[in-house]
């Protein structure tokens, strides 16, 4: 006679198809979950289970910075004393060096130096890990230099959470910025633009007036229109035309002053660069504001010393 | 039951390892995915739910890192752990030819899932994503798998 229960093999397998239902559907809810929430979900997850694996990257940098630092520092040091010697207009010029590459010393209130992690997991490209945090004084939106050798935009902040936070660097397909020409004659925006390989991704100096051309090699840096970043950062150099668009626009390629591959030591702008006074620290002259530019932007400046590097 | 006493000591040890390699030692593309590998061998041996659960979970750890395209890991991870533990119904899976092909074809779905799931402003191109890149990772996950197996039993394991 044929049995009316369900055999345990039979619940077993309706019980785990139940639950493999129940997974997906979760996944799915995931995916299309409020940003706040993943988050949320993502922050409680990093600084839990993964957290063990964050600290021994953290680890391995800060000793990779110190074994470099160690070389570096002597090899100026030697530098610094043989130019001392040779020359003395070398003298003001290794000062200068010095002080850009000792801004957090030079103004602690508005720049936070910071290490960069890279998650190297899938989907997490075009952003890093810093660890500073909001008790630091970071805050979302607030803009990533980089500080070592040379000053360049590196991207922005998003997240931020006490002890750590989360950026996203221009290769990202949301980052813009408003830019300028080193003389400030020319206005645009900086965007991105993916390559066909990640390794080709680059960025592209957008919206400028057709009747003005620009040279290869000009420096493009922000404008501080829009109040998101401080004006006179690096972004950029001018490579060649990308297009042009019916006598009305024109757009430039860049080549970034900053490879994000290369970044591992950063400066987080915290504090007020413009009413701190500091702006010839991007712009390369003393006594140079941001108010100087005027509306038009069209005053022009001299070039960038080494502020880039 | 060697086999299976080895697996639930061998699939942690893979999950810590994958995100000290990736994580802890920030390297990107020259380790070998073994989230994924763990998930595919579990799968083999746990029924449909469990594997879907597993799934979600590891997906969800690769997900903490994921700006651009939250929930696409989880999401492979959940189908392909319930596709693998099918597998199990499907075939009787004692050759190293259907296991290399496996875990080649488990790693490549993924990828291909993500992929999908991911976004325009998330992807590369398909070319290099799944045909270049996804095509040589699922082959190293294989290979990586095929060398566990020599703790396993060798050949043996699989039956």
């Amino acid at each position: 006679m044929a049995s009316y229960t369900e055999s345990p093999e039979e619940g077993r397998g309706r019980r785990n198809l139940i639950v493999a239902v129940v997974f997906f559907a979760l996944s799915i809810v995931v995916l299309y979950l409020p940003a706040e929430f993943q988050d949320r979900v993502a922050a409680g997850l990093r600084i839990s289970v993964l957290r063990p694996f964050l600290l021994t990257q953290e680890t391995l940098v800060q000793a990779r910075r110190r074994a470099e630092d160690a070389g570096v520092l002597q090899a100026r040091l030697d530098s610094l004393a043989a130019a001392l010697a040779a020359q003395a207009p070398l003298v003001a010029e290794s000062r200068r060096l010095h002080e850009l590459l000792e801004l957090r010393e030079r103004a602690p209130e508005v720049f936070q130096a910071a290490s960069v992690i890279r998650p190297g997991t899938a989907g997490s490209e075009s952003m890093f890990l810093l660890d500073v945090g909001s008790d630091q004084g970071v805050r979302p939106g607030d803009p990533v230099l980089m500080r070592d050798g040379r000053i360049g935009l590196v991207g922005v902040v998003r997240q931020v959470r006490p002890g750590t936070s989360i950026g996203l660097d221009w290769s990202h397909p949301d980052f813009r910025a408003s830019a300028m020409s080193e003389d400030g004659n020319v206005f645009g925006i900086v965007e991105q633009r993916r390559g066909v390989f990640r390794e080709e991704d680059r960025l592209l100096f957008n919206g400028t007036p057709f009747f003005e051309g620009l040279e290869p090699g000009t420096l493009i840096v922000t404008s501080g229109r829009g109040g998101f970043f401080p004006p006179g950062i690096p972004i950029g150099e001018v490579v060649a035309l990308a297009e042009q668009e019916n006598r009305w626009r024109k757009a430039y390629w860049l080549r970034p002053v900053v490879e994000t591959g290369s970044v591992s030591h950063v400066l987080v702008v915290v504090g007020d660069v413009v009413n701190e006074g500091l702006m010839e620290l991007f712009l390369g002259e003393p006594g140079m504001s941001a108010d100087s530019l005027g509306s038009s932007g069209r005053e022009p400046r001299a070039p960038l010393e080494g502020g880039g590097g | 039951m060697r086999r299976q006493v080895l697996l639930r000591f061998l699939i942690p040890v893979l999950v810590v390892l994958h995100f000290f390699l990736h994580l802890g030692l920030g390297i990107v593309r020259g380790a070998p995915d073994l989230l994924t590998l763990a998930l595919l061998l579990a799968a083999r041996e746990v029924g449909m739910g469990a594997g879907a659960g597993l799934g979600f979970f590891f997906g969800l750890l690769e997900d903490a890192f994921s700006v651009l395209a939250f929930g696409a890991n989880a999401l492979a991870m959940t189908v392909v752990g319930i596709l693998g533990a099918r597998t199990r119904d499907l075939f009787v899976g004692d050759s190293l030819l259907f296991f290399f092909w496996y875990l080649a074809g488990g790693k490549w779905v993924r990828d291909l899932i993500h992929w999908i799931v991911a976004g325009e402003g998330a992807r590369g191109p398909v070319l290099n994503a799944l045909v270049i890149d996804g095509s040589l990772a699922a082959v190293y996950v294989a290979i990586i798998g095929l060398l566990l197996l020599i703790p396993l039993g060798g050949k043996e394991a699989l039956r």
